[in-house]
């Protein structure tokens, strides 16, 4: 098993020997499998140092010019700290830039509230005409690499930086927008590493999952098919809960005119100075499976 | 065009950038003034290779104007020089117009959106980079603010560009010494402005960015410099010039004049200036 962004970066790769119009722009961010790349393809790299403004600018001024361009950094600082260059250059121009963060939620575990990337999805989805993938294998991240080199308007892809479970075959079709793994009467909606948590409470508890990996647009019609029998939904999500997953899913609700009960799992409104590990810091959040599986079922009582 | 039309397109482009302003009741006539000059050399002095026809034609050179506020500039040699219909001049600001107080690249012969200051010299060093890449003799322009070289992001992008040695790409700076609310060196100081940027690894050069004589000569041969490094040009000018009683004053930043004014400001432009 391999990391999401090795992954990611070994498909890039491949397309690369091909098409000589990729380009990968770092803000001083590598990656085993990226390190191969810039060795045989140093004319499609560029290393701008940790400046994720000038990261932002310069790949938008190659895209103009046709280069089929990758920004890439930890998560909160390529989405963060470069907003409103994204928000102009990016989405307001609708450029073809393909814009990859490491570090979904808490995967930098021991690094602090600066590397934890808790509200990235409720500050992207923000953006028009922008696209956002949240893998939730090493598999699917590689095909997103694909994906994403044939689009032409702006994606972002949030990758954990950890090497999770695989979920599904190579090959896999992800046109969908989202896959349900399990059916059950209560459907836990979550994305990216939180959907192993739920395919874990659901071995507990029986419940159905969903994960949404194509978190902008989302596919409304087949999410809301997916649940039409259910009798409970909650989301779950290594994320703020303040625009997240749970937003999402309760606007498309409301929206819809969906009675359907819904909980929402999530991070409060609160940054955490948390270390001992990802799953410590989970279970003192309530996001571990024990607390997970808790919540649920006296909800459902 | 000799200097004497030049000169005579700068007072007919003014004029028109004020009486849309005025029209409009708003606009920045006195960042658009401050780069006249520069913008008419630019564009009828036989600097910049374009093709009204086709305005996206891939060997055309990039003009970026990141300081995005001189809009109503651009926009009038735009549309005097045929990129779209010279009435669109008339519809500033307006329902049924094309643009507003700020650049759209959806306006053609513009390149790129701007308003929000420091986006234009990186990604005008991403098209210099891809022409380097691509093969492409295009030269890349980018006029920025003094103001704009507050933000953090053109300095990232100044030591990039001079790390990458991008000798296609050239930068003016309209240093007109002020930013919206203040003269700059009582604000925060700029100075010195050129040593900043030679620190960076880019070649500097000074003059007088009211002066035709001076833009030509800094800009001769721009093609076949050969310093490995790219150009800033540092354009000494006035904020507002051409209408004496709005020159270098904070108070009419981003404003067009009215009523009064606007009459002041038209018999001043078109007066004798000394």
């Amino acid at each position: 098993m391999i990391t999401m962004r090795d992954a990611f970066f070994d498909e890039i790769y491949k397309i690369s020997q091909i098409d000589r119009d990729v380009m990968i722009v770092s803000a001083d961010f590598s990656a085993p499998s990226l390190n191969k790349f810039v060795k045989d393809f140093p004319n499609q790299y560029v290393n701008v140092g940790i400046a994720e403004q000038s990261m932002i600018t310069l790949a938008t001024g190659l895209a103009l010019e046709g280069k089929k361009v990758f920004v890439y950094a930890i998560m909160p600082f390529v989405t963060l700290r470069c907003f409103e260059l994204i928000k102009v250059d990016v989405s307001l121009m609708n450029i073809p830039m393909r814009i990859v963060g490491v570090g979904a939620g808490f995967s930098y575990e021991e690094s602090g509230a600066t590397h934890h990337s808790t509200e990235d999805i409720s500050v992207m989805r923000v953006l028009p005409n922008l696209t956002i993938l949240s893998p939730s294998d090493s598999i699917m991240a590689g095909e997103f690499a694909k994906i994403a080199c044939q689009m032409n308007t702006p994606v972002y892809i949030r990758l954990d930086r950890k090497i999770l479970p695989t979920i599904y075959r190579k090959g896999t079709n992800f046109s969908d927008g989202l896959t349900k793994l399990k059916d059950g009467e209560t459907y836990i909606i979550a994305t990216g590493n939180m959907v192993h948590r739920a395919l874990e409470v659901s071995e507990k508890i029986g419940a159905g999952v969903i994960d949404l990996y194509k978190i902008k647009p989302i596919n409304e019609r087949l999410l809301l098919d997916s649940i039409s029998k259910a009798k409970r939904v909650v989301t779950l999500e290594e994320h703020l809960l303040a625009g997240g997953l749970g937003s999402i899913v309760a606007e498309i609700f409301t929206d819809n005119n969906v009675r359907i009960p819904l909980k929402r799992i999530g991070v409060h409104d609160k940054y955490y100075y948390l270390y001992g590990g990802r799953s410590n810091i989970q279970s003192i959040l309530g996001l571990d499976e024990n607390s997970v599986t808790k919540t649920i079922t006296e909800w459902v009582k | 065009m000799d200097t004497k039309e030049l000169e005579k397109k700068v007072q007919y482009l003014r004029n028109r950038v004020l009486n849309m302003c005025i029209k409009a009741k708003t606009g920045h006539v006195t960042s658009s003034f401050s780069c006249a000059e520069i913008m008419v050399a630019l564009y009828y002095g036989g600097i910049l290779r374009y093709d009204v026809s086709n305005p996206k034609w891939e060997n055309r050179d990039r003009f970026i104007l990141s300081k995005g506020q001189a809009s109503p500039m651009l926009y009038a040699v735009l549309g005097d020089i045929g990129f779209f219909p010279d009435n669109e001049m008339d519809k500033f600001c307006q329902a049924d117009g094309i643009f507003g107080v700020h650049l759209q690249c959806d306006v053609k012969g513009v390149e790129i959106t701007t308003g929000s200051l420091g986006h234009g010299l990186g990604i005008g060093a991403g098209m210099a980079l891809a022409a380097r890449l691509n093969k492409k003799l295009y030269t890349t322009f980018v006029l920025l603010g003094d103001g704009e070289c507050y933000e953090g992001s053109i300095w990232e992008s100044a030591m990039l560009a001079g790390n990458y040695e991008l000798k296609n790409l050239i930068a003016i700076v309209d240093r007109n010494w002020m930013c919206a609310t203040d003269f700059t060196e009582d604000c925060v100081r700029l100075n010195p402005l050129d040593k900043k940027w030679e620190s960076f690894g880019w070649e500097v050069k000074t003059i007088d960015g009211h002066s035709f004589n001076e833009i030509f000569l800094v800009l001769d041969r721009f093609r076949t410099r050969n310093l490995n490094k790219p150009l800033v040009i540092i354009a000494d000018t006035v904020k507002g010039r051409g209408i004496p009683f709005m020159e270098n004053q904070p108070l009419w930043h981003g404003t067009a004049p009215k009523d009064k004014d606007a009459e002041l400001a038209k018999l001043e432009l078109n007066g004798e200036r000394k």
